[in-house]
C-alpha cells in the first residue's frame, strides 16, 4: 500500500534524552487512532545537528521539520499535518540548513558526525542524474530567490560577507573576485568553472560533480547573474567520463526545467552552460592555462596582469571558480552569509572538502569546518594510522603542497596556518605518510610529477625543477652531497619567487618543506649513505645472517652473481658486486637476509 | 508568478513524482555509483539489485547515488527503512547484494558484520 | 605621473607602463631575454625579474605595470643571483658550443650569461638533444639551441600570422616545432626568416651556402656572376659593427670582384625591368584587360604564402618575376648570347637580403631553358662573413661601379628594398606610360613609412587610382580581407613579405648589442639609406634606364611581349599545405 507521509525522527544522543521513544509512542498510538498506520512511514535517522531544538522530526513529502514539541503535540501535529495536510507554523523550524540533511539520512555517524557537509550536501544521498531529487531538496531555490529579489550587487555583498575564499587552491575571496568581474563593462562576460582537478590522489571535484552536478549549475546561473554573464563553461577533463556526463545531463535537465537558457524562470535574465573537455594537463588548472586551452590553444599560463577579470576569456571579463567553491553559493544563498561566516577560522570560513589518502585506515572525502587540526582529520575522522605503525608526515595540498611533520598535528586547517607551516591548503588532497616512506623519495615523487607536468614556458620551472629532481635522484642514490642540500635550497628558493604561475611557484615545496622538518633524513642520505625507511634501493647493504642453510636459493636469484658459497654452507654477499635489487631478500625462506 | 512561487511549485511537482516512483516504499536502496564506486564494482552491484526488482521484490525504492568519500569500503549500499537508523553496507559484491536483497530486503534481517560502524 | 622608486631613489614616470619601460626611460636596462617590444609579452624567461616591495614573489618587470608608490629594486643581490642562477639554468640546457656556432659573437645568451657574471657553474646536468632539421631551403632549425623564450613562435604567429611554429611536448621536454613535427620544408613555412631575426641564439639560421660558393670561386671553368639586392647595400654595415643607415653600394661591387666574381651586376636594373614590366601589366589590367587589384609578386615569401593561403587571389597576382629572377633569367639568356658562354657554365649568385630568395631560387617555374637560373643565393649576413674571412677590408674599400649590361639602375630600383617602394616606383612609370607626361612629384609620402596598411589614391589623366601597402604577412592578411570583401576597394596592392620589406628581411645582420632586431629605428635607417640613394640619383624613374631601354631594343622587344613573356613572367599555383594539416592528413 502506497504511503501517504514519511516521519522522520532524529535519533540522535541529544533527542533521544528528550524522549524521542515516548514521542515514537504517541506517534504510533496517534496514527493508529486515525487508522493512519498504513499511510505513514517512520524512520529514525542519525543525529540531524539541531540539537538545541530538540526533539526534532522530518514530515515528508515537503520537508517540514518539527522541533520543540512534546508527546502532549502529537495528537494535534497527526490531526493538523496528517490528516488534513496542514503543517503547524509554530512547531516549524525555519532554519533548515542545507547542510544538516545529509545526518537526516545518513548512518555511518562515526565517519559523518565528524564533517560538516556544505559543498558535499548532498553527494551520496542524491540520484545525481535526476533533477527531481535535487529540486526535491530545495535545489535551485537559491537561483530563485536571487532571481526574485535581491540585486547582482547585493549577491555579491552576501558572497563577500560570506567569507568565502577560492577552494582551488590559492584562497583568493570569492566575493571580491565577482566583484571585479562584476565591475567591468563588457558586452560579453563569461563564468567558469575549473574543473580541470589533476593533483595525483584528489578527487574532490570528480566527486562533487558526480554526486551532485545540479549545485554546481546553480552555483554558475547564481554567479552569471550576480556578474553579467551571459554564458558559463565548465571545463573539466576528458579523463573523467562519468563527471562529463552528469553534467551535461544536468546541465540539459536544467535547460528542460528552465533553470537556464533564455528568459530564465520568466525573469529576463538569460544564461547558458557548455562544457568543454580537457585533455588533461595539470597546468591547465591554472586559470590562464585554461582560457588558452578552451580558445584551442596549448595550454600555458600567461603573466597577469591583467587578470581574468578584466581580460579572460577570448579578451572578455571571466569569472573561473573552482568547482568547490561553486557548490558552496546556493548554501550561502538560503541559509545566509552571516552563518556561513560564523563557520571556520577567523580568515578561512565555512568548510573545505579534503581527499583523504596514503597510510590512514580510513581513505575517503572528508568535509570538515575550516579550524579543525590535522589530527582531528587523521585521527578521528580518518582513524588513524594501519598496522600500528608510526605517523611520520602529513603532505597536504597536493604536489605542489608540503609535508608537515608530527609536530604540525595540531595545526588548524586554514589557509593561513598551512601556509604558515610550510604547506598549502591547495585544492584539497592529503596524504598521510608513515615511517615506511622515505621524505627525499616522497619530495622526488612529488617533483617529478610537476617536472613532467611543467608547460616548459617559463625558466625556473622548465629548467630548475629539472636540476632539483637530477640532485634529489642523486641523493637517492648515495651520490649526494652536503652541498646538494644548498643547491636544493638556493634553486628551490629561487623557483618559488621567479616562476610564472602558480604550479611553477609551488613545485619546490615538497622539496623545501621536507628539507626544513626532515632534514636529518637528508642529512643521513648524503653523510652516512642510509635510508632510514629502507625505501632508498641504492642505499641498502644486504648481509646473510648466520640463520643461512645453504640453499643456495638467493645465489641463483642473484642477476648480477654477487652471492657466493657452496652448497649447505653460509652464503656471502659481494657488497661490490650486489646492485641491491632484493631478488635474494625476496626468495629466502628462512629470513637469513638482513636488510640495512 | 515570481521565480520563488515558480520554484516551490516545481518542488512540488519534483516531490509527487518522486513519490510516484515509489520512494515511500518501506525500504529505499542506494547504490553508490560514482566513477570510484563503479570501478570498485558497484555496476555489478546495481544489476543484482535492478535484477531482483524486475523479478518482483516489491515495496523496495532502488535509486543510484554519488560518492559519499568512504573510498576504502566501496561499494557501498544503503539501506533505509521505517523505525531505523540508515544502514550502510560496505565492500559489498554480487554475492553480498544477492545476500543483502534475501536476508535484510526479503526477512528483514540487518546483516551486521558488513555494515560500516 | 606617479612616483615609483627604483634602488631606494624616487622618480616620476608615467602611469600606464610597465616597469620595464619607465625603467628603460630612466636609464635603467633590466636584463631580458623573451622580451620583444614588437611581440607580445611572454614573460617566459624571468630574466627581467625585480624585486617589488610587498609582493611575495619576483616580478617580470615586462610585463607588470607601475603604480604610485611602487618600490622596485632591480638589482638588489638576491635578485641578481636568482638572475643569475636563471639565466645558468639556460646554459645548462644549452649546448656551449659557441667556439663552433654560427652566431658566436652575435648571440643574446653569450652577451647575457657574460652581464650576469656567470663564471663558475652549480646546475649542471642532462642536456636536451635533438635532430636538426636541414630539410628547409632557407631556414635550418636547431632545437638544441633553443631555449625557448617563444620569439619565433610569437613573430610567426603575431606578425607574420603563418603559425609555422608552435611548442610541443612538456616540462624539460618542451621544444617549438612545425605541426606534427613534420620536416620544415613541408610545413606552412614561407621560408620568410623572421624566426632567424628575431632568434636570440642559433636555433634558427639560415641554410648557409658560403663554403659551397667559396669552392665554386675557385673553379676557373665557370663564368661568376653576381647580383646585389637593394637592401643588401642599406644594411651590410651593421655586421661591420658600424650603426645603422650608412650603405655600401660601391664598395660591396668591389668587395665582390675581390671575392672573385667575374661580373658584378645589380638588381637594381632588374627591377627597373620589373617595373616596366609590371606598370605596363597593371596598365592592361585598369584598361580592362584582367583582374584588378593588381598584387605585386616580387616578395618570395608572398608568393608561398599567396600559393598556401590565398590561392583564391592567384589571378590578382602579377605574373612578373622578381626582379632577382628577371636578372637571373637575363644573366642566362640575354647577357649568356652577349658574352658568347654557355649559359650551363655561367654561376649566377643572387645575394640578397632574404632567405626566401633561397627557396624562390628553387622554384622548378622559374627555370629558363631547363636550367636553373638563379644557382645560389647568399643573405646580408652570409655575405658579411664571406668578406670578413676572404680578410677584405669593406671599410676601407675604394669603390667600384657595376658591370653593363644589368648594372646601371635608376632611383626607382633603389627604392624597391623599402615598403611602399615598388609602388612608387611604378606609379613613377605607369603615370608617364598612360598620360605621356612625367610625374614630377616623384615621392609619394603616403606609402612611406612602417605603418602596417597604407592607402593612397592618385589621379591618372583624370582617372582615380587607389592603391595600399603592406608589409608583413599579417598586414598583407588584413589587406587580402579587404580584397575579399570589397574588390573594387584598391587598384593596386603591394605586398612584402617582412616586417619593413625587403629592408627588414629575413637575411640581414643581426641586431648589436646595443639593439633589439626588427628595430624601427634600425629600418627607418636603412630605409633613408636607400632614399638616399635614389634622391642622389639623376635619373629617378625605371623607363629613363638607358640599359633598360637599350634591353627592350636589343632584345626583348617591348614590355609584355612574347620574349617578357618567356624571360620575365611566371605564374602560381595553389599549393599543399594551405593549413597546418599536411595535406596526407587531411580527411577528404
Amino acid at each position: 500500500m502506497p504511503k501517504r507521509f514519511n516521519i522522520t525522527l532524529c535519533d540522535g544522543p541529544s533527542c533521544m534524552h528528550k524522549n524521542s521513544k515516548e514521542i515514537v509512542a504517541a506517534i504510533e498510538a496517534q496514527l493508529k487512532k486515525h487508522e493512519l498506520s498504513d499511510h505513514v512511514g517512520i524512520n529514525l535517522s542519525g543525529c540531524l545537528g539541531m540539537c538545541a531544538r530538540g526533539p526534532v522530526m522530518i514530515i515528508n513529502p515537503g520537508y517540514s521539520i518539527y522541533g520543540d514539541f512534546t508527546e502532549k503535540d502529537i495528537p494535534e501535529i497527526i490531526e493538523q499535518h496528517i490528516k488534513k495536510n496542514k503543517p503547524i507554523a509554530r512547531f516549524i523550524i525555519d532554519e533548515d540548513h542545507l547542510y544538516n540533511r545529509f545526518f537526516r539520512v545518513f548512518g555511518d555517524v562515526n565517519f559523518f558526525g565528524k564533517q560538516m557537509r556544505i559543498a558535499l550536501r548532498n553527494c551520496g544521498i542524491i540520484d545525481p542524474e535526476n533533477i527531481d531529487d535535487y529540486i526535491s531538496l530545495r535545489g535551485y531555490e537559491a537561483l530563485a530567490k536571487v532571481l526574485t529579489d535581491i540585486a547582482p550587487e547585493k549577491v555579491i555583498g552576501q558572497i563577500k560577507k560570506s567569507g568565502l575564499r577560492g577552494r582551488g587552491g590559492a584562497g583568493f575571496p570569492t566575493g571580491i573576485k565577482w566583484e571585479l568581474t562584476a565591475r567591468e563593462k563588457s558586452d560579453e562576460k563569461f563564468v567558469i568553472c575549473n574543473a580541470d582537478e589533476g593533483d595525483p590522489g584528489a578527487f574532490m571535484d570528480r566527486s562533487a560533480i558526480e554526486g551532485d552536478p545540479h549545485t554546481i549549475v546553480e552555483g554558475m546561473a547564481i554567479a552569471g547573474y550576480a556578474i553579467g554573464a551571459q554564458k558559463g563553461i565548465v571545463y573539466i577533463r576528458a579523463e573523467y567520463p562519468l563527471a562529463v556526463k552528469r553534467i551535461k545531463k544536468a546541465i540539459a535537465d536544467a535547460r528542460k526545467e528552465g533553470f537556464l537558457g533564455q528568459n530564465i524562470l520568466g525573469t529576463g535574465f538569460s544564461f547558458d552552460i557548455e562544457v568543454r573537455l580537457g585533455a588533461g594537463a595539470f597546468v591547465c588548472g591554472e586559470e590562464t592555462a585554461l582560457m588558452l586551452s578552451i580558445e584551442g590553444h596549448r595550454g600555458m599560463p600567461r603573466p597577469r596582469p591583467p587578470f581574468p577579470s578584466v581580460s579572460g576569456l577570448f579578451g572578455r571579463p571571466t569569472l573561473i571558480n573552482n568547482v568547490e567553491t561553486l557548490a558552496n553559493i546556493p548554501v550561502i544563498i538560503l541559509d545566509g552569509a552571516q552563518w556561513f561566516s560564523s563557520l571556520g577560522t577567523e580568515k578561512s570560513k565555512g568548510t573545505k572538502v579534503f581527499a583523504l589518502a596514503g597510510k590512514i585506515k580510513n581513505t575517503g572525502l572528508v568535509e570538515v569546518p575550516m579550524g579543525t587540526t590535522l589530527r582531528q582529520i587523521i585521527y578521528n575522522i580518518g582513524g588513524g594510522i594501519p598496522g600500528d605503525k608510526q605517523f611520520k608526515a602529513v603532505q597536504t595540498g597536493g604536489p605542489s603542497g608540503g609535508c608537515l611533520s608530527e609536530e604540525y598535528l595540531d595545526t588548524k586547517i586554514d589557509y593561513e596556518s598551512l601556509a604558515a607551516a610550510g604547506s598549502i591548503m591547495g585544492s584539497g588532497g592529503m596524504i598521510v605518510i608513515d615511517e615506511d616512506s622515505c621524505m627525499v623519495n616522497i619530495a622526488k615523487f612529488f617533483l617529478e610529477f610537476t617536472q613532467n607536468e611543467s608547460c616548459g614556458k617559463c625558466t625556473p620551472c622548465r629548467e630548475g625543477t629539472k636540476r632539483m629532481l637530477e640532485i634529489l635522484t642523486r641523493i637517492t642514490e648515495g651520490k649526494g652531497s652536503q652541498e646538494d642540500i644548498d643547491k636544493l635550497l638556493r634553486l628551490g628558493n629561487m623557483i618559488k619567487k621567479a616562476s610564472l604561475c602558480g604550479l611553477g611557484q609551488s613545485a619546490p615545496n615538497p622539496v623545501l618543506s621536507t628539507i626544513k622538518n626532515f632534514r636529518a633524513e637528508y642529512e643521513e642520505h648524503v653523510r652516512d649513505k642510509r635510508c632510514r625507511a629502507g625505501v632508498c634501493r641504492h642505499l641498502l647493504v644486504y648481509e646473510i645472517t648466520d640463520k643461512c642453510v645453504g640453499c643456495s636459493a638467493c645465489k641463483k636469484a642473484c642477476p648480477a652473481e654477487a652471492i657466493s658459497g657452496a652448497l649447505k654452507q653460509k652464503h656471502l654477499i659481494d657488497v661490490n658486486k650486489c646492485v641491491k635489487c632484493g631478488a635474494c631478500f625476496k626468495i629466502c625462506k628462512f629470513g637469513a637476509i638482513k636488510k640495512s | 508568478m515570481k521565480p520563488l512561487e515558480i520554484i516551490r511549485k516545481k518542488r512540488a511537482e519534483a516531490i509527487n513524482r518522486i513519490i510516484a516512483k515509489g520512494y515511500l516504499s518501506s525500504k529505499r536502496v542506494y547504490v553508490g555509483m560514482a566513477t570510484c564506486e563503479i570501478a570498485a564494482g558497484s555496476k555489478e552491484v546495481m544489476e543484482v539489485f535492478q535484477d531482483a526488482v524486475k523479478s518482483g521484490l516489491s515495496d523496495v525504492y532502488l535509486s543510484q547515488k554519488g560518492c559519499a568519500g568512504r573510498c576504502n569500503l566501496e561499494p557501498t549500499v544503503e539501506v533505509v527503512e521505517e523505525g531505523r537508523i540508515p544502514l550502510k553496507y560496505g565492500l559489498v559484491t554480487k554475492e553480498k547484494a544477492k545476500e543483502i536483497i534475501e536476508r535484510h530486503l526479503k526477512k528483514g534481517e540487518v546483516i551486521k558484520e558488513w555494515l560500516i560502524k | 605621473m606617479i612616483t615609483i622608486h627604483i634602488n631606494d631613489k624616487a622618480y616620476q614616470v608615467e602611469n600606464d607602463q610597465t616597469i620595464m619601460q619607465a625603467a628603460d626611460k630612466l636609464g635603467f636596462h633590466i636584463p631580458r631575454l623573451c622580451y620583444h617590444p614588437k611581440l607580445s609579452i611572454e614573460g617566459a624567461c624571468r630574466v627581467c625579474i625585480v624585486e617589488v616591495v610587498g609582493m611575495r614573489n619576483y616580478v617580470a618587470s615586462c610585463a607588470y605595470p607601475v603604480s604610485e608608490g611602487m618600490k622596485i629594486y632591480t638589482n638588489s643581490e638576491e635578485i641578481r643571483r636568482a638572475r643569475r642562477d636563471i639565466v645558468e639554468l639556460i646554459l645548462d640546457n644549452h649546448p656551449e658550443d659557441c667556439h663552433t656556432c654560427e652566431r658566436d659573437g652575435n648571440c643574446e645568451l653569450q652577451r647575457l650569461a657574460f652581464a650576469m657574471g656567470i663564471r663558475k657553474r652549480h646546475f649542471e646536468g642532462e642536456k636536451k638533444h635533438y635532430e636538426k632539421d636541414l630539410s628547409s631551403t632557407s631556414v635550418i632549425r636547431d632545437p638544441n639551441k633553443c631555449i625557448l623564450c617563444g620569439r619565433c613562435v610569437r613573430i610567426c604567429s603575431e606578425i607574420q600570422k603563418v603559425n609555422a611554429l608552435g611548442y610541443a611536448h612538456r616540462g624539460f621536454k618542451t621544444v617549438v616545432m612545425p605541426a606534427y613535427n613534420m620536416p620544415f620544408k613541408d610545413s606552412v613555412c614561407t621560408t620568410c626568416g623572421q624566426c632567424i631575426n628575431v632568434c636570440p641564439t642559433a636555433a634558427f639560421v639560415e641554410k648557409n651556402f658560403t663554403q659551397e660558393l667559396f669552392g665554386k670561386l675557385g673553379d676557373r671553368s665557370l663564368i661568376k656572376v653576381a647580383q646585389i639586392a637593394p637592401s643588401v647595400r642599406a644594411a651590410i654595415g651593421e655586421a661591420f659593427a658600424l650603426e645603422p643607415g650608412r650603405q655600401f653600394e660601391k664598395e660591396l661591387v668591389a668587395a665582390l670582384r675581390k671575392l672573385g666574381f667575374d661580373h658584378v651586376f645589380d638588381t637594381q636594373f632588374s627591377a627597373d625591368l620589373t617595373i616596366m614590366e609590371e606598370a605596363s601589366e597593371f596598365l592592361e589590367r585598369f584598361q580592362g584587360r584582367g583582374k584588378l587589384p593588381m598584387i605585386t609578386s616580387c616578395s618570395s615569401a608572398w608568393m608561398k604564402c599567396l600559393e598556401q593561403f590565398h590561392p583564391d587571389l592567384i589571378e590578382n597576382v602579377s605574373t612578373c618575376k622578381s626582379p632577382m629572377s628577371m636578372a637571373s633569367a637575363l644573366i642566362k639568356s640575354y647577357f649568356a648570347d652577349k658574352i658568347k658562354a654557355d649559359p650551363k657554365k655561367i654561376l649566377s649568385v643572387a645575394f640578397m637580403c632574404c632567405t626566401a630568395k633561397k627557396y624562390e631560387a628553387s622554384r622548378p617555374e622559374l627555370m629558363v631553358e631547363g636550367i636553373q637560373s638563379t644557382d645560389m643565393v647568399i643573405t646580408t649576413r652570409e655575405l658579411a662573413w664571406m668578406i670578413k674571412s676572404a680578410g677584405i677590408d669593406l671599410l676601407h674599400i675604394k669603390g667600384e661601379e657595376f658591370d653593363h649590361p644589368l648594372g646601371y639602375s635608376s632611383g626607382a630600383g633603389t627604392i624597391f628594398g623599402v615598403t611602399g617602394g615598388v609602388m612608387e616606383a611604378a606609379i613613377r612609370t605607369a603615370y608617364e606610360l598612360y598620360t605621356g607626361e612625367t610625374l614630377l612629384d616623384i615621392e609619394i609620402q603616403e606609402i612611406r613609412g612602417l605603418k602596417g596598411v597604407k592607402e593612397g589614391k592618385l589621379v591618372i589623366d583624370g582617372k582615380e587610382i587607389r592603391i595600399a601597402v603592406a608589409h608583413g604577412l599579417g598586414n598583407a592578411n588584413e589587406i587580402l580581407n579587404t580584397v575579399r570583401k570589397d574588390p573594387e576597394r584598391y587598384h593596386f596592392v603591394e605586398i612584402m613579405g617582412c616586417p619593413g620589406g625587403c629592408i627588414g628581411g629575413g637575411g640581414q645582420p643581426y641586431a648589436g648589442s646595443n639593439s633589439m632586431p626588427l628595430d624601427e629605428e634600425c629600418l627607418m635607417k636603412r630605409a633613408e639609406a636607400l632614399y638616399g640613394l635614389d634622391r642622389n640619383k639623376t635619373i629617378r624613374r625605371s623607363h629613363e634606364n638607358p640599359d633598360v631601354q637599350r634591353l627592350y631594343k636589343e632584345f626583348l622587344g617591348r614590355p609584355l611581349g612574347p620574349m617578357s613573356h618567356k624571360l620575365l613572367h611566371t605564374h602560381y599555383k595553389a599549393k599543399e599545405p594551405r593549413g597546418i594539416i599536411p595535406s596526407e592528413l587531411t580527411v577528404k
